[in-house]
């Protein structure tokens, strides 16, 4: 029996760990490719077109996996950290996916819910480990060696590798910044450009959630609340030169938590801050204007006065 | 303290309740037009759902009336209205006004966070606790009657043999249960109003359309955004039923008074479809109409503001409801540029195929029944 992941979403947080789980289990994963202007075309003809790009691209991975496999795993995943949920479309994921067209392979849809009790929703992963034909003893060492893989993402860091220069701090989703297509190649182009792009994945959660909790009200989604914290974690410390805002087209969360850091940073004087919007028709040429413009920026600011630039009140360049 | 709390559908009734009650002293918001828009699209961010554009720019009118303590809903997620009353606090400060905002927690995010919310809107003087709840339960259970009221009417305005004759008797039910104070006069009240709509003359041999309607429940109640499809369709003799009521959001356990249905029916009705919570009305949305098209509805209507994160995944799964159990869904959505005419021709077209299909369906059944 062959599963499909979908290259998309929440892979790119807890991709390693779902394979690990099949791994043990004995069975034969497939991921869909990286993402092509082929699957990003066809999700966003199957996809509701009111969708963000993420969903759109998700779809497109889903379309590709439906005549390759014999099951999909989409987990649905309801929350990232304790006290906060995730973004609606994570919850409703499996059954969008189920939507998208008649004759796609069965869903398995186990949950992650890490702001409840472990045993609450590590049983529907037990189950689906037995459904795929694991062991008992297979099944529960499996389940034993996700959890543990999803406790360790959630308090550790990625690890950075050590960069001379000017830093640039990369707030945006990590299916997005992670995703070369959907971001086109956001993180390359930086370092073509002679700057360190530095992501939120890069930040220490528990620092990320210290500067988090000074916001005067709490941010409810789980990765908003890493990200906004990781921007604030940043800014304050003054531990990069300037961040980029990538968020997609009709991101929810990202629309809200977009204007809340553009006023936050802007009444306490941050780095400055350039805000970018994907979406499937994003053409190259206006990025790499835009990202030339503000790394040039950012550089003649350093040359200028050593301790980089600050900006109070207004936000930077804004796209 | 000059309180003013955002439109949607009947709560302008239910705050004037509560002012009386409590001795609130409050400022009327201006009913929502195209200046009130205007005025919100400018100030909040791009991406920011309609909503939030909408009450941000009926805040700034109603600041400039004189209103001093703005109040709005709160809430924990996913949905982003939990965020609304912090980007609007801070867009306003931003623009230099002065004033309060009070961020209304429901029971839901803690007891105490409700109960502290609740009890810095009061006036300086003691309210007891027990005076407090009291008061809470009899604006409740006055809701619930407007509600149900509005249910009815819906209902009769596609029958009415005069037109406007429904609208009449709704405004006089409303005025009679207004001035109810007590719970039992509320249940005599309620007693009245129903005798009144009673009167409403119908016309029960004319064919008509059932259609429900769901959605997000902003856009839903409110006529401005809706363009008064409630009025709209029963001027063509269609019978309207609504599935998301102010009603059923405020009384606790998810018994849905109004619509009929608990919260529990609704999540089992939707199970196959969306089997799990996705915040705001999206579940009730994919529930109702499944249980709409169970119960033989011709057609349904699933409004939702552009890029509403519940409402779209319900879009998307809607989809596949409409086809498997054979019903027409239309879903609009709705933002600030939405143009009158692109809705209506839309909505016609629902109708139209409402109609063909039950013709179909009829000719369908005597050919049976001949053969």
């Amino acid at each position: 029996m062959k599963v499909g992941i979908p290259r998309a979403m929440l892979f790119h947080h807890y991709g390693e760990y779902w394979l690990n789980f099949l791994e043990t289990l004995g069975v034969e994963a497939v991921v869909s490719e990286a993402t092509t202007p082929d699957i990003i075309t066809s999700g966003a003809v199957h996809a509701d077109n009111e969708t963000c790009l993420p969903v759109k691209v998700f779809s497109g991975h889903i379309i590709w996996l439906k005549e390759r496999v014999d099951v999909v795993l989409v987990p649905r995943v309801v929350s990232e950290q304790y006290g906060t949920l995730a973004c609606p479309k994570f919850m409703g994921l499996p059954d969008l996916a189920r939507a998208l067209d008649p004759d796609l392979p069965p869903v398995l849809a186990p949950r992650i819910h890490l702001a409840d009790r472990r045993y609450l929703w590590a049983r529907e992963w037990y189950s689906v480990a037995r459904a795929l034909g694991g062991t008992r003893l297979a099944s529960a060492s499996a389940v034993a060696g996700l959890l543990y893989g999803l406790e360790k993402h959630r308090v550790q860091a990625r690890a950075r590798p050590a960069a001379e220069g000017m830093t640039v701090g990369v707030a945006g989703h990590l299916y997005n910044v992670h995703d070369s297509r959907a971001s086109l190649g956001l993180l390359d182009r930086v370092k073509s450009m002679g700057a360190n792009p530095v992501t939120v994945d890069q930040v220490v959660p528990s620092r990320a959630r210290m500067q988090a909790e000074t916001l005067s009200r709490r941010i409810f989604w789980g990765y908003e609340s890493r990200l906004a914290g990781a921007v604030l974690h940043w800014s304050r410390t003054r531990s990069v030169a300037g961040i980029l805002y990538v968020t997609s087209f009709a991101c929810g969360p990202g629309s809200i938590v977009g204007a809340l850091l553009e006023d936050q940073l802007g009444r306490e004087g941050s780095v400055p801050l350039m805000t970018i919007t994907l979406d499937e028709h994003a053409a190259e040429a206006g990025l790499i204007t835009r990202l030339e413009a503000f790394i040039d920026m950012l550089r003649r600011a350093r040359r200028s006065s050593p301790g980089g630039l600050s900006v109070g009140g207004a936000q930077g360049v804004r796209s | 303290m000059k309180i003013a709390v955002p439109r949607m559908g009947n709560l302008s009734l239910i705050i004037r309740d509560l002012a009386w009650r409590l001795g609130l002293e409050t400022v009327e918001t201006p009913v929502f037009s195209e200046e009130t828009m205007e005025i919100g699209s400018a100030l909040a961010p791009e991406f920011a759902c309609l909503p939030l554009k909408a009450v941000l720019g009926s805040f700034v009118q109603v600041l400039e009336l004189g209103a001093d303590t703005l109040v709005t809903g709160g809430g924990h997620g996913p949905c982003r209205f939990g965020y609304y009353g912090e980007i609007q606090r801070r867009i306003l400060e931003r623009e230099g006004k002065s004033f309060r905002m009070v961020v209304l927690e429901p029971p839901s995010v803690g007891i105490k966070a409700f109960h502290d919310s609740l009890r810095s809107l009061l006036p300086r003087e003691h309210v007891r606790l027990g005076v407090l709840l009291n008061e809470l339960a009899r604006t409740m259970s006055k809701v619930v009657v407007f509600d149900k009221l509005e249910k009815r009417a819906m209902a009769l305005r596609g029958l009415e043999t005069e037109p406007g004759a429904t609208d009449e008797a709704l405004a006089e039910a409303q005025g009679i249960v207004s001035g109810a104070y007590t719970r039992k006069e509320i249940e005599v009240a309620r007693l009245e109003a129903e005798e009144r709509m009673r009167q409403v003359p119908v016309d029960n041999a004319r064919p008509y359309l059932r259609v429900g309607l769901v959605g997000e429940i902003f856009v839903v109640l409110e006529p401005f955004f809706n363009f008064d499809i409630e009025h709209w369709m029963g001027r063509r003799g269609v019978v309207v039923e609504r599935a998301v009521n102010i009603a059923d959001t405020v009384v606790p356990m998810g018994r849905n008074p109004v619509f009929g249905y608990t919260e529990q029916a609704v999540a089992q009705a939707a199970e196959p479809y969306l089997s799990h919570e996705v915040g705001g009305d999206g579940l009730l949305t994919v529930g109702a109409s499944v249980i709409f098209a169970r119960r033989g509805f011709d057609a349904i209507v699933h409004f939702l503001p552009f890029t509403c994160m519940p409402e779209v995944i319900a879009k998307g799964v809607l989809s596949r409801v409409a086809a498997e159990l054979d019903v027409p869904i239309l879903s609009l959505s709705i933002d600030e540029q939405t143009g009158r005419a692109g809705v209506e021709t839309r909505l016609e077209a629902l109708l139209d195929l409402a109609w063909s299909k039950r013709k179909f369906v009829r000719g369908l059944a005597e050919s049976r029944a001949r053969a």
